[in-house]
């Protein structure tokens, strides 16, 4: 009998065809828009990752390719070079070269690890989807579990020790919170292992290999969520708080509905899509938290590679990193952008 | 409306503590060379890795600096690139959020473009790429951070001005004839006070943040003294016992600063915001 409860007004039906196709025409335009925006972020990447390696003064090799490319440079290798970068050309035809490159999805070579930029980025790029994929849904969860247990208790004891803790840890930034962990649980107490992803020539398979993963994966996972369940948690105890002053929940209380209920289906449900939509718009702080913290633990995934190859000065390899993490930030915030007008249809009414 | 929310802030318990922690921590920038005899390069005549005593109240490092020392000078570079972050944003936000919300048009529209592309920059990405290259200094930094955090804010900012424009007094005072800037300055800016903060606050955050994670990544200016910097050379030493007068330390002095800007930050937007307002008129910055 609830689940009429919160069912929506009809829409007014429209009767003026051209009406809609205006809107139509007008809601393909602010599409077009915000679309323009992510091309006009990239675009700018991708100009600064071109300039900015020759505006250095000096040897535009060492700019470009690292003290380790001058190490192994010999004179057919270098005339390579040239060709490859155009640099003996217009900077107009440098730019062209270079988007061609990376349109063949070459981010150039790392000579640090004598390999391509693009084979190296993926042999660390898994544990850093595991690291970060995992925080995001845990924190995500927790989240909303405790914002709406602590909203719907609003002024007790436990909404206020939960909101005041809770902001406490998100003071923090993520990784002297990984090095309170790590100094924590693995110096004095030795209870986590000090640095890696699985224990190296273990020869384990299966389930031990799954335990050993997740031994090492537990303390970065809970420095991640511990300084981001915050976000999450603020908004959906906000978000409890305004609705459960809304009528409808007076009309489920007069009618008897269980505490659980009220608050589950009937208030917590209201919350879903906003923490949705900052779950996926906080994908670029996830990322980042994640890359400072793979440093403190050692753990091999792309931040642990982004800082020793900007300890060894391994530019193209810095590059790289960096154009990767920005595809696939603005890919996760153009498809939340994308679902969130297809789950709120308030949202591309506004546009 | 903008005086009791000053008051509210000050008198909740959040903003109190908020308030406190960030004036201990300016106070310890401020007098720094008062509190200490030595200098944050100084090789002192103790040997290295001392344990705390009455001359080194945090021990010393590898090179036999004192850490004391170095933790009030990270103090100041911290607040430096905070309050400078804070004030050329904050400026940035006004000027071109308010002048859109007052001219409107074409003119709005071709900065609200530019603010929608530059929130569409993940902006930690950029700022690690060009430090990569550049290493800043504490004023590029200033002007790099700033021209990362200046378009959340002018939004904030403009919509802000978009309502109070319809207010009666600002109404008034066109009728009288007021000029685009004396509107600016003499009735809007006094009202968007509370909400400027706000975001001066959160761009401030951001800024102590990005500054310790650039030190600790090692590609800020390295003659610059910084937590970042000095929590990145004492996380080698774990094994060794110093990190319990070397690395907790900064990294508790990085955190409290964080940890009072948001307590002040959100002890205000829970005075901003009516819904959060309980019926006994108290606000969540209570807790």
């Amino acid at each position: 009998m609830e689940e009429h409860n919160d069912r929506h007004l009809d829409s007014p039906k429209v009767v003026w065809d051209g009406g809609r196709a205006v809107a139509r025409a007008k809601a393909l335009f602010g599409r077009g828009a915000f679309l323009s925006n992510y091309l006009i972020a990239f675009l700018l990447i991708l100009t600064l990752n071109f300039t900015l390696p020759r505006l250095m003064p000096g040897d535009p090799f060492q700019a470009i390719y690292g003290e380790e490319a001058l190490l192994a440079m010999t004179p057919q290798l270098k005339a390579q070079l040239v060709e490859r970068l155009a640099l003996d050309q217009s900077m107009g035809q440098q730019f062209l070269a270079y988007i061609l490159a990376l349109a063949g999805g070459d981010l150039g070579h790392s000579y640090y690890y004598n390999q391509p930029v693009l084979s190296v980025i993926l042999d660390f790029l898994p544990w850093t989807l595991l690291l970060t994929g995992s925080a995001l849904v845990i924190s995500t969860l927790l989240g909303l579990f405790l914002g709406i247990e602590s909203g719907y208790r609003r002024g007790k004891r436990l909404d206020k020790t939960l909101l005041a803790g809770l902001m406490f840890l998100n003071g923090f930034p993520d990784f002297f919170m990984g090095i309170v962990l790590l100094l924590v649980f693995g110096v004095v107490l030795g209870l986590i292992p000090l640095s890696g992803a699985l224990t190296p020539y273990s020869g384990l398979s299966g389930l031990p290999l799954a335990i050993d993963i997740l031994h090492h994966l537990l303390a970065p996972l809970a420095a991640l969520v511990l300084v981001r369940v915050t976000s999450s948690y603020l908004l959906t105890r906000n978000t409890m708080i305004t609705t459960l002053q809304e009528n409808f929940i007076l009309a489920a209380r007069a009618k008897g509905c269980s505490e659980g209920k009220i608050k589950y289906r009937h208030a917590g449900r209201n919350s879903l899509l906003p923490v949705v939509t900052a779950t996926g718009l906080s994908i670029p702080q996830m990322i980042t938290g994640a890359l400072f913290v793979e440093i403190v633990f050692s753990y091999p995934g792309v931040g642990l590679l982004l800082y020793n190859s900007l300890l060894t000065r391994d530019y193209p390899l810095i590059q790289g990193i960096l154009l990767m993490v920005t595809v696939v930030v603005l890919a996760a915030n153009l498809v939340v952008d994308l679902l969130y007008s297809r789950l709120d249809p308030r949202v591309s009414h506004a546009r | 409306m903008h005086v009791s929310i000053w008051r509210e802030v000050a008198r909740s318990n959040v903003g109190r503590a908020g308030l406190l922690l960030i004036g201990a921590m300016v106070l310890l920038a401020i007098f720094a060379p008062v509190l200490t005899p030595y200098t944050p390069r100084e090789n002192t005549s103790t040997p290295a890795f001392s344990p705390p005593s009455g001359d080194h109240w945090l021990g010393t490092n590898d090179a036999r600096q004192d850490i004391w020392t170095q933790l009030l000078y990270g103090a100041r570079t911290s607040l430096s690139v905070a309050f400078g972050v804070a004030l050329l944003s904050g400026f940035i936000s006004v000027l071109i959020g308010g002048t859109a919300a007052i001219f409107g048009g074409l003119y709005d529209r071709f900065w609200m473009r530019v603010v929608d592309a530059t929130i569409a920059i993940p902006d930690v990405i950029v700022i690690i790429l060009v430090a990569a290259y550049l290493r800043p200094n504490v004023l590029f930094m200033i002007l790099l951070l700033s021209a990362l955090s200046w378009p959340g804010g002018a939004r904030v900012i403009r919509a802000q001005t978009l309502t109070l424009k319809e207010r009666m007094h600002v109404s008034a005072a066109r009728t009288f004839g007021a000029g685009p800037s004396h509107l600016l300055l003499r009735h809007l800016i006094p009202d968007l006070g509370p909400i400027l903060v706000a975001t001066m606050i959160q761009d401030a955050r951001r800024a102590v943040f990005m500054e310790a994670g650039l030190s600790f990544l090692g590609i800020s200016d390295p003659s610059v003294m910084s937590w970042g910097k000095m929590m990145q050379y004492a996380r080698v030493f774990t094994y060794l016992e110093v990190w319990k007068w070397w690395l907790l330390p900064t990294g508790i002095a990085l955190s409290i600063t964080l940890i009072g800007l948001s307590f002040i930050g959100f002890a205000l937007e829970s005075a901003l915001d009516p819904r959060l307002r309980d019926r006994e008129k108290e606000h969540d910055g209570w807790i």
